[in-house]
């Protein structure tokens, strides 16, 4: 007979395996967050931002990795280079706008040049130390320019002109490495021919970050969305396979969206990508916070900048082809923001969603379960995707993400890397 | 009421239809070659963006499934002023520009025994209308939301 629980049975572990659930704390533990910072984001590659946002020589971008502030420039030889956005003199952040170009001279300094607005120390597109005001008087022959250069973080471009950074040296793995295969699925779609970026908004929520990956990575919550139970929810749909690779990245496969059957929508067949069939709708998962879902015409991007325990930046971007003419592109940025936009139908219903979790998991809140136990199969509504990205988060941590408290132990049986 | 005066009659009057989900009374304001748009500037990308768009009927059609959506209920109310009012010399058209601060007034959207009666700026910009006019009274023809705010958080399943 159904029944309510009391404390004891509320909080006692569910009747699944430990790979079947977390613990809430994982979510909300303040100490948790700043471990995953230093083992988890400051180890892995993250793409940062699409190579057309900075499109011409000495254009600049700059971003954020685990606190860290980073300067992406693009030198005279067309290459991208990352750099932390910090002055070596007084450790004053060099570039403080989103993006632009150092062909115009700053009030501080020359044109061609990063200034540090502080001291008008400059540096090249390359990081090198071009210029240090006063130098001799102050500095005798103590200290040089080629002592004084910018910090160079490793920086690729790859996967359709994204430009992926890492903050970690000793990495040793490719971003192609790093994605293990997950993104081979797309690659035919997104490197046939130059990608831009059309769209761009950010939201700021009050939840950890893994809560809005985890809705990128399960589609039960279609029940959220009338959009998608009506131009979705039939056997080809719920077919679709999830499929995991390694360092916890995942697919989800494939389907012919009904967009017809959504009233005022129409179908998207007459503006695709290359290679991908009219309508279809892959996504990928990467581990630990990044989003690929190309979507009959328009590919999606979002990029989770962990801020605390309970509170992420996602930046969400949308692309076309950079060919496209105006009526394509325009018809592109329609069907993106129609659903995934600021007002679009599916997107504040997640963004909702996600908030109502990070309301009921706050810092020090009774810890529960959070249930990852379903099985159909590997498909659609199966939630081996997140079970996939935990293990990985439990190896990357040395924490039981069932128990934090206690250290990983590798699953005894052996189990399918989407197990 | 002179032409002008039309022209702000219709804007304060949209504003004040939204406010109150009005939705068939705002779109009642609108010609039927209306279109509607929310548009921001992106420094990140540097570029022009079109956040939403839609004609009269694509509008109306957004609106009436807006209870077979999940959303926050949380109310918007904008506060408008008209700057300026433009009529073409045969006063059949017109444009105006207008400052629009829009507040919500949180209902359901976080956690409603704490949050719920908080009001915040949700977002600022400005509105670029179009009109046509006849017999006295300004029919939108044409409505630019143009966004100074981007950090939408949340969004909104709402016309601004």
């Amino acid at each position: 007979m159904a029944r309510s629980r009391n404390h004891e049975q509320w909080t006692s572990p569910p009747p699944f395996t430990q790979e079947e659930y977390v613990d809430s704390r994982i979510y909300s533990d303040q100490d948790i967050f700043e471990e995953e910072l230093e083992k988890i984001f400051k180890k892995s590659w993250i793409p940062v931002c699409h190579e057309s946002e900075l499109p011409e020589p000495y254009d600049f971008r700059t971003t954020t990795i685990a606190k860290e502030p980073i300067i992406l420039t693009r030198a005279k030889d067309g290459k991208v280079r990352a750099f932390l956005n910090v002055c070596p003199h007084r450790g004053n952040m060099l570039e403080r706008a989103p993006s632009g170009s150092f062909l115009d001279g700053s009030p501080s300094g020359n044109p061609r040049h990063i200034t540090c607005m502080f001291h008008a120390w400059q540096f090249d597109m390359k990081g090198r130390c071009v210029y240090i005001s006063r130098q001799e008087e102050g500095y005798q022959d103590r200290l040089k320019k080629s002592q004084m250069g910018l910090r160079e973080l490793k920086c690729e471009v790859y996967f359709g002109g994204f430009v992926w950074v890492t903050l970690n040296d000793q990495i040793d793995m490719t971003v192609e490495e790093w994605s293990a295969g997950s993104l081979e699925v797309l690659k035919p779609s997104l490197d046939e021919e130059p990608l831009e970026v059309f769209h761009y908004h950010k939201a700021i929520i009050p939840c950890n970050y893994k809560l809005w990956h985890d809705t990128n990575c399960e589609f039960y919550h279609d029940y959220l969305h009338y959009h998608n139970r009506i131009t979705g929810f039939n056997d080809a749909y719920f077919a679709r396979k999830n499929t995991g690779f390694d360092n916890g990245h995942i697919n989800v496969g494939s389907f012919e969206v009904q967009y017809d059957n959504y009233e005022g929508s129409h179908s998207r067949e007459e503006i695709s990508f290359p290679h991908l069939p009219p309508n279809h709708w892959y996504m990928i998962d990467m581990f630990p916070g990044v989003n690929f879902n190309l979507r009959g015409s328009s590919l999606r991007c979002d990029i989770m900048t962990p801020l605390g325990p309970n509170e992420v930046m996602i930046e969400f971007r949308g692309l076309g082809l950079k060919n496209d003419d105006a009526v394509t592109r325009r018809s592109r940025i329609d069907h993106h923001n129609s659903i995934w936009g600021p007002f679009g139908r599916n997107l504040h219903e997640d963004l909702l969603a996600v908030t109502g979790q990070g309301s009921a998991m706050n810092p020090r809140a009774e810890n529960r379960q959070i249930l990852h136990g379903r099985h159909e199969n590997e498909t659609i509504h199966d939630e081996n995707g997140m079970r996939h990205f935990y293990e990985e988060w439990g190896r990357w941590m040395d924490r039981m993400p069932s128990n934090p408290d206690k250290p990983f132990v590798e699953r005894t049986t052996a189990t399918s890397a989407t197990g | 009421m002179s032409n002008a005066d039309a022209v702000r009659d219709s804007i304060y009057r949209s504003c004040m239809y939204k406010d109150d989900m009005k939705w068939q009374e705002w779109l009642d304001l609108c010609d039927e070659d209306f279109q509607y748009s929310i548009t921001a500037y992106s420094p990140e990308i540097r570029n022009d963006m079109i956040y939403l768009s839609g004609d009269r009927e694509e509008m109306r059609g957004m609106m009436k499934m807006l209870p077979k959506h999940n959303t926050d209920h949380s109310p918007l109310k904008r506060h408008c002023s008209v700057y300026a009012v433009d009529l073409e010399d045969d006063g059949s058209m017109a444009t105006a520009v207008s400052s629009v601060v829009v507040y919500q007034t949180q209902l359901d959207g976080i956690n409603s025994h704490v949050d719920a009666g908080e009001s915040k700026v949700f977002l600022v910009g400005r509105y670029f209308d179009k009109f046509r006019i006849s017999d006295g009274v300004a029919k939108f023809v044409e409505r630019e939301v143009k966004l100074d705010t981007r950090k939408l958080d949340k969004g909104s399943h709402y016309p601004i």
